[in-house]
């Protein structure tokens, strides 16, 4: 436990020489903030991010811009509903998402506006909406999280089409929410529809359904199952609330070029009807500059999106995960949605 | 006779508060229903939501509706030693959230999930919802019938059938009625039990496919099931009266003796303590023993119990103040408006509580942009969510005042408002504080409305237990937790108390 707060303090350090080297950015995004100062009205922000990630990014914006933040925290999917029941008089600035559906159903309501391009070429285009309404701020890969002593790694399925083969009926669970829809949708990139309609088939047959990420890999964690698809970071989070030593899981992702080994982001847009709306593309620049990058990466286990910055989690390199469908391909993932009704999931 | 002017304006307010999730209910799902989506509710997967949810909702309401009658029997009638301690342990388990007693409870293991586990846990949070208006039945019985009924040769249990029951059964119908409309909304602890019914498969829809519309169309399905159970328990009830003129016999009754069966009825009642009170409590300790997030954010409990109280008192006093016309409506005027309004807040109370703050986004932002997001706004939410509850516990107690009460101060020249305050008001004030203590209790962990319709900012007990726990920083919610048992025992303790006023006589 010792050594292990004694490495993070040593990265901090690092990190903390990185940021002077990229003060440069740092300054150019806060550079119109001596203007707004005086009368900045507070950013409006809708949060459906971890909260102590957003507490952290806000801090750090206001302390560099001195523009307060107002905060409205609740689930992602609710937040978006409720933009949506809203439409035009929507009081909200900025919408931060825990996922990138929930983002992209708003912009194809034609909801978002346009984020600053200088913001958008911050980060590779795979990170970002194909229209430009919003920016991934963070990304998570999608793995498995194991039982190591209801399963070893040699016995778990070497692709994401074996998982629900009749071998693991009644050791794998799912959760249809969170990533799910990415994960069905990249199956129908690489292997078709058809394949992708059948594996939910299985899947539907040989697995069992969690209402939530976290319950699923507190699930394997219990020895209930022997083995979920999820995020990588439920894993993390639960080894820094218990102790990684203390854990019964671990994580797995497939070997080679797997339709499972794929990536989401949390993301981040401004409302077309933000009054606001010089403040919300400055809040959103200061997402993907150092300063941001480096609060948001403290807090939680996901991959920072901009070079120069690292997380203080021992991540596996992203560069494992040559996913074969991006954030900014999937959109809303409606399809999947229309799949997972047709093999009678939802 | 015509109901009074002042009684029908009263009665307008909650009913135009009532009709407002149900407007958005049918404006969203006729959209749904023109965009074809009409077809997707025709599936084996609406037939399996259909069955769960059924299933769930009569096994809880009958479970518990059993447990419940036998314990206020016990407990009430028999000479069960130690009596007021074990109705304080019967009622206990209402100090619990469902959330953290099924969080507990799932994390035993997967027989506790499912659906077995579902009918189980939800069956333990429910006993107290029907076991205190059948106790304060049970006590307010005049003996004589039972007397009349043995006389004339029944046996204890046929006179218990044919006389006891039903007098108690209005309480049990009341409670029985809140628990059935509880169980189709119920949704925070299913997620933990894994159990699929249309209240988590609405939210399957706007979690998984942001799709307001689908979501309505399933909020209609689930009104149209909760249709027979809100005009049900009225058939139940029928028009008998149960208000009486004279005190009854003076006679007090004399308990059952138990014998034998004391130490298994005490068993069974320390087993239900343990199980619905004990398991959760454990749970939280082990989480603040085990967390590393231990003691973070401890400094805000203090602060935010003083907030869910903020919240909870001005809600509960608002939406009891709001039933009172609906229920006095009901009982003294038979017409069909009077009992249409008093039985459409237990519609929406079988709705999600995510419709019911969307359906408050969405008729605030159009017609009273002025309040939305507004302190105003959410107690307005949290009367339409809750308004049934207090109607049962005011209702128990105005179906017990004879009419003819306000009829004399009219005749004595008082004008009906008059009447009303001065000769109903003061019987109904047992009925009000429990209204009150009941609503509070339940607004304290109220979530989703508070999220998305409080002013920004605003820090509950719930808020941060919920932030907490989906950090996993379960040593960090801990105390939040604890901190809502701790506060909602203040009004558990006074609902029992004022349930079972009557004292104790030797």
């Amino acid at each position: 436990m010792h050594r292990n707060c004694r490495d993070a303090d040593m990265t901090k350090l690092t990190r903390r020489a990185l940021i002077h080297a990229g003060m440069g950015l740092a300054a150019a995004v806060a550079a119109p903030a001596g203007l707004a100062r005086a009368q900045a009205t507070p950013l409006i922000l809708y949060n459906g991010q971890h909260r102590a990630t957003t507490e952290a990014l806000v801090a750090a914006f206001t302390k560099a811009t001195g523009i307060k933040v107002t905060e409205r925290n609740a689930e992602s999917p609710e937040l978006a509903s409720q933009i949506i029941e809203e439409g035009a008089r929507s009081p909200a600035d900025v919408f931060f998402s825990e996922q990138s559906p929930p983002i992209a159903s708003l912009a194809e309501r034609g909801l978002l506006g346009q984020v600053d391009p200088a913001t958008l070429k911050l980060i590779p285009d795979k990170f970002a909406a194909r229209d430009g309404t919003w920016i991934g701020t963070s990304v998570r890969t999608r793995v498995l999280t194991y039982n190591k002593k209801l399963i070893t790694p040699e016995q778990l399925p070497k692709s994401i089409m074996d998982v629900a083969s009749p071998a693991y009926a009644g050791k794998i669970g799912y959760v249809k929410q969170d990533g799910f829809q990415e994960q069905v949708m990249a199956i129908v990139h690489i292997r078709g529809r058809p394949a992708a309609l059948e594996w939910l088939k299985t899947l539907k047959a040989n697995g069992r359904a969690y209402n939530g990420n976290r319950i699923a890999s507190t699930a394997v964690e219990n020895g209930e199952i022997a083995f979920a698809l999820s995020n990588n970071y439920y894993w993390y989070s639960l080894a820094r609330e218990k102790g990684a030593a203390n854990l019964a899981s671990a994580l797995y992702s497939f070997p080679g070029d797997d339709a499972g080994n794929i990536f989401n982001v949390s993301a981040a847009g401004m409302l077309k009807t933000s009054r606001n709306q010089e403040t919300a593309q400055r809040f959103l620049a200061f997402m993907l500059s150092q300063e941001g990058q480096v609060a948001m990466a403290d807090t939680t286990a996901e991959y920072p999106v901009i070079s120069g910055v690292t997380s203080p989690f021992e991540l596996a390199p992203l560069s494992a995960f040559t996913a074969p469908v991006s954030p900014a391909d999937m959109g809303s993932a409606s399809d999947a949605y229309s799949l997972e009704r047709e093999a009678g999931l939802i | 006779m015509r109901p009074p002017l002042w009684l029908v304006l009263a009665c307008l307010v909650p009913s135009v508060l009532a009709l407002m999730p149900i407007a958005y209910v049918a404006l969203r799902s006729i959209e749904a229903g023109t965009s074809g989506i009409l077809q997707d509710l025709v599936r084996p997967y609406t037939l399996n939501l259909l069955v769960n949810t059924l299933t769930l909702s009569v096994s809880v309401t009958v479970c518990a509706g059993l447990i419940a009658v036998a314990a206020a029997w016990c407990t009430e009638r028999c000479d069960l030693p130690g009596r007021p301690v074990w109705r304080l342990v019967v009622t206990l388990p209402l100090a619990i959230p469902a959330y953290v007693s099924s969080f507990a409870w799932a994390s035993l293991g997967p027989w506790f999930q499912e659906m077995q586990g579902a009918i189980l846990i939800l069956t333990f949070y429910s006993v107290p919802l029907i076991y205190l208006p059948v106790c304060a039945a049970l006590r307010g019985l005049d003996p004589n019938f039972e007397d009349v009924a043995r006389s004339l040769g029944l046996s204890r249990s046929r006179s218990f059938l044919r006389v006891v029951l039903p007098q108690i059964s209005p309480a049990l119908g009341a409670g029985a009625l809140l628990v059935a409309s509880h169980m189709l909304a119920e949704f925070g602890a299913l997620s933990f039990l894994r159990v699929e019914t249309f209240t988590t498969a609405i939210y399957d829809q706007y979690t998984a496919e942001f799709n307001n519309n689908a979501a309505a169309l399933l909020s209609g399905v689930l009104m149209l099931i909760c249709l027979p159970v809100a005009f049900g328990e009225a058939a139940v009830r029928g028009r008998r009266r149960y208000a009486r003129i004279s005190r009854g016999s003076a006679r007090l009754l004399t308990p059952i003796a138990l014998g034998g069966f004391t130490p298994v009825v005490m068993l069974a009642l320390a087993l239900l303590a343990v199980a619905s009170f004990v398991v959760p409590l454990v749970t939280l300790g082990f989480w603040v023993w085990q967390g590393s997030s231990t003691g973070r954010g401890i400094a805000t409990v203090v602060p935010a119990m003083f907030t869910s109280l903020g919240y909870a008192l001005p809600g509960a006093v608002l939406t009891t103040v709001l039933a009172i016309p609906l229920v006095v409506g009901s009982i003294q005027f038979r017409g069909w408006i009077a009992r249409v309004s008093d039985r459409l807040p237990y519609l929406v109370h079988g709705l999600p509580g995510i419709v019911v703050a969307l359906a408050g986004v969405f008729m605030s932002i159009r017609y009273l942009p002025e309040v939305y997001q507004s302190t105003t706004l959410v107690l307005l939410v949290y009367a339409v969510l809750f308004l049934p509850l207090a109607q049962s516990a005011v209702r128990a107690s105005a179906e017990l005042v004879p009419r003819e009460l306000t009829d004399v101060a009219r005749s004595l020249g008082k004008p009906p408002l008059a009447a009303f305050v001065l000769a109903m008001l003061p019987n109904l004030a047992p009925g009000i504080g429990a209204a009150l203590a009941l609503v509070a209790l339940q607004l304290m962990r109220e979530l989703t409305a508070t999220l998305l319709l409080a002013p920004a900012g605003v820090v509950t007990l719930a808020t941060e237990f919920w932030s907490y726990t989906s950090d996993r920083a379960y040593g960090a919610a801990a105390p939040f937790a604890a901190a809502l048992v701790l506060i909602s025992g203040v009004p558990v303790y006074l609902f029992t108390m004022r349930a079972l006023r009557v004292v104790e006589r030797p």
